[in-house]
């Protein structure tokens, strides 16, 4: 893998296309592996996921069944293993949205090829997020009447002023036009599947869903504006919701919520787990799917490069929680992040979530490990964990020590915790290895496009490709 | 009288367009512009990706989707302060603490996720709206070539106008640098 690249001139940038193609290759090359039949692969892979998915069902009918008093939550540790997922989930989903929106406003040539498999990511882990506040009501059924402002006999609408209530539609927001954004770039890729498929199932099939699609000049016109301008929503949208959801915690007055910083550094901290899980997912994808020829090394080294940014953002993030508490005197916010972070009973995940979070990345300012294979997927599975610890320091360590003593409890999940954790894992599987299995996992119309812009483009064809 | 007609003639006429298919997209650009300025008003492309300057070439004017966003985000904007306003102070007010009732800073968020939620829906919704689609059928879909559309192959079709010549269109896209040319005749269902 780490060969060809050695051989290389390091000054010389590296293609964002392998190999000289034409629309029908790309074509042929991209939609290969949804017409190819699920290899043995694929199936071991699907197996352990709805393995783990029927586990959350389990525990999903376990939680409505007994009611929350299930999970590990208790006083003071009222929010727990609930919040912590979901933090985590969105957050993940948020790098779908950068790379298909930031990316594209930023003109950002390399995230055509990853773009459309990272706004699947963001759709499923949104779905896997918002079942953990739906949950958390106990009785989801009767959430409408205090989550949604609906206009019952009651006449009690939701708290405006409570930032829960904002999250609501936040997040709610983020997944509706994630849906649209995904759904709107994937018709002209529905429509390639429609001509390209072989048998006529298929082609009803995907033809249903291209919607009649025939690539009208007409049409071309207004889209490409419909899909900037979600593009350009997006942008600010993804945004808010991770500040909103740091607003979750910073508009509290507990020692190790209440700080100004929460937005940037929640943003921050999304993306780089985001980016974290597209990798993850994206290079063994590349590998068994036939994409090479896409997501190439440049890719890799350009995402790889993103972590580490935003590791280090994440990085002064920390360290800009440590100072404020030391430096604004207060005995409360010194002693959470001076005694109970470092030595208290929870110190094992902090420890774990400085090593993931701040060192891990640091490998990266290295171009040979930016791009083999290996380092970056065990580096970006530590970034993972290193994230989930800590969403875990921020609910768990904050509130099971705080004003007073005689209040101080310790958490340990239960399992119905654990089999909900691991179960949307599951749920985000199965959808994940159904989307690769059904849908192109590369865009291929803006593939075509930008295969045309690269032979037209005088720069790239002499010095390679530039962005 | 229309009863005559209607046992007659279903009323309906069979839309004809010559279908014509080009090598390159810059050679269905200046094909594009060459039949245009022969004086043919009803063009469409049809290509796998969307190209740059093939607006001109259509002679298509500003797009209209912008201003259909505007107003979806105002609305939601709107709609959402409205709402609060509404629940919190007209509704159901609620003296908690002596606090306002009405606090702007508080409805800043929902404001502006609705304003997002109602322009991104105006966007994906107003385009499917624009386009006329979901459009099963479509009489480009006769011609067996079209398969290609959304894959490798870059059309002009050239709609005729019900008593119109097919060939003197033919010529015309022949000239303009066409590969190849058929008629396509809709189908009556």
């Amino acid at each position: 893998m780490a060969a060809p690249n050695l051989s290389r001139d390091p000054l010389e940038p590296l293609p964002l296309l392998e190999g000289k193609h034409t629309d029908k290759t790309i074509n042929d090359s991209l939609l290969e592996h949804v017409w190819r039949g699920a290899g043995k692969g694929w199936w071991a892979l699907f197996a352990c996921a709805l393995s783990a998915l029927s586990l959350l069902g389990i525990a999903i009918v376990w939680t409505l069944y007994k009611g929350i008093g299930v999970w590990g939550n208790n006083i003071p540790v009222g929010w727990a293993f609930g919040i912590i997922n979901f933090v985590w989930w969105i957050g993940i989903g948020h790098a779908g949205t950068l790379i298909s929106a930031i990316l594209l406003l930023f003109q950002q040539k390399w995230r055509t090829s990853i773009n459309r498999f990272a706004e699947a990511m963001t759709l499923f882990a949104v779905i896997c997020a918002l079942l953990f506040p739906l949950l958390h009501t106990g009785r989801p059924w009767f959430a409408a009447y205090w989550l949604m402002p609906y206009p019952s006999v009651q006449r009690i609408w939701p708290q405006f002023k409570s930032p829960l209530t904002w999250d609501v539609f936040a997040v709610s927001t983020y997944f509706t036009i994630s849906l649209l954004f995904w759904y709107l770039g994937l018709v002209p890729d529905l429509a390639a599947l429609r001509d390209s498929s072989k048998s006529k199932t298929k082609r009803m099939i995907y033809g249903l869903f291209a919607m009649g699609w025939r690539g009208s000049g007409r049409h071309w016109a207004e889209y490409k504006w419909a899909y900037l301008l979600l593009a350009g929503l997006s942008t600010p949208l993804v945004l808010s919701v991770h500040t909103i959801v740091s607003f979750d915690f910073a508009v509290s007055v507990l020692p190790g919520w209440h700080t100004t910083i929460f937005p940037p550094y929640f943003v921050a901290g999304a993306v780089f787990s985001g980016f974290a899980m597209v990798l993850t997912w994206m290079l063994p994808a590349r590998e068994f799917l036939g994409l090479k020829h896409v997501v190439t090394l440049k890719h890799l080294d350009n995402m790889a490069k993103i972590l580490l940014v935003t590791g280090m953002m994440v990085t002064y993030g920390y360290v800009m929680e440590h100072f404020v508490a030391w430096y604004s005197g207060n005995p409360y916010e010194y002693s959470e992040f001076f005694r109970v972070r470092q030595h208290g009973p929870m110190a094992p995940i902090y420890w774990l979530m400085m090593f993931c979070n701040c060192i891990v990345p640091q490998i990266f300012w290295s171009r040979r490990a930016r791009t083999n294979i290996l380092v970056l997927w065990f580096a970006s599975i530590l970034i993972n964990v290193g994230m989930w610890c800590e969403r875990f320091t921020i609910v768990i360590t904050s509130l099971h020590r705080d004003f007073i003593p005689s209040k101080w409890e310790n958490y340990s999940p239960t399992w119905v915790d654990v089999s909900l954790f691991i179960g949307t894992i599951g749920l985000f599987s199965t959808l994940f290895l159904l989307f690769l299995k059904f849908v192109p996992a590369v865009a291929v119309t803006e593939i075509k496009e930008l295969r045309h812009e690269l032979d037209h483009d005088p720069t790239a064809e002499t010095a390679g490709v530039t962005h | 009288m229309s009863q005559v007609d209607a046992h007659e003639d279903s009323g309906f006429v069979a839309r004809r367009f010559v279908l014509a298919e080009f090598a390159t997209p810059e050679a269905l650009l200046a094909g594009t512009h060459k039949v245009r300025e022969a004086g043919y008003k009803n063009l469409d492309t049809h290509t796998p990706m969307p190209i740059h300057g093939l607006e001109a070439a259509l002679g298509l004017g500003r797009p209209k989707i912008p201003l259909i966003v505007l107003c979806g985000a105002i609305a939601g904007a709107c709609i959402a302060y409205a709402m609060i306003y509404f629940c919190n102070v007209i509704d159901f007010p609620i003296n908690i603490g002596n606090r306002p009732m009405h606090g702007p800073p508080a409805n800043i968020p929902i404001t502006f996720e609705l304003a997002i939620l109602l322009a991104g829906g105006s966007s994906f919704f107003g385009f499917f709206t624009l386009a006329k689609l979901p459009q099963p059928y479509h009489p480009v879909f006769e011609s067996e070539d079209f398969t290609r559309c959304a894959v490798d192959a870059y059309f002009l079709s050239v709609e005729l106008p019900p008593e119109g010549e097919a060939d003197k269109v033919f010529a015309e896209v022949q000239t303009a640098g066409a590969l190849s040319a058929e008629l396509v005749t809709e189908s009556e269902r």
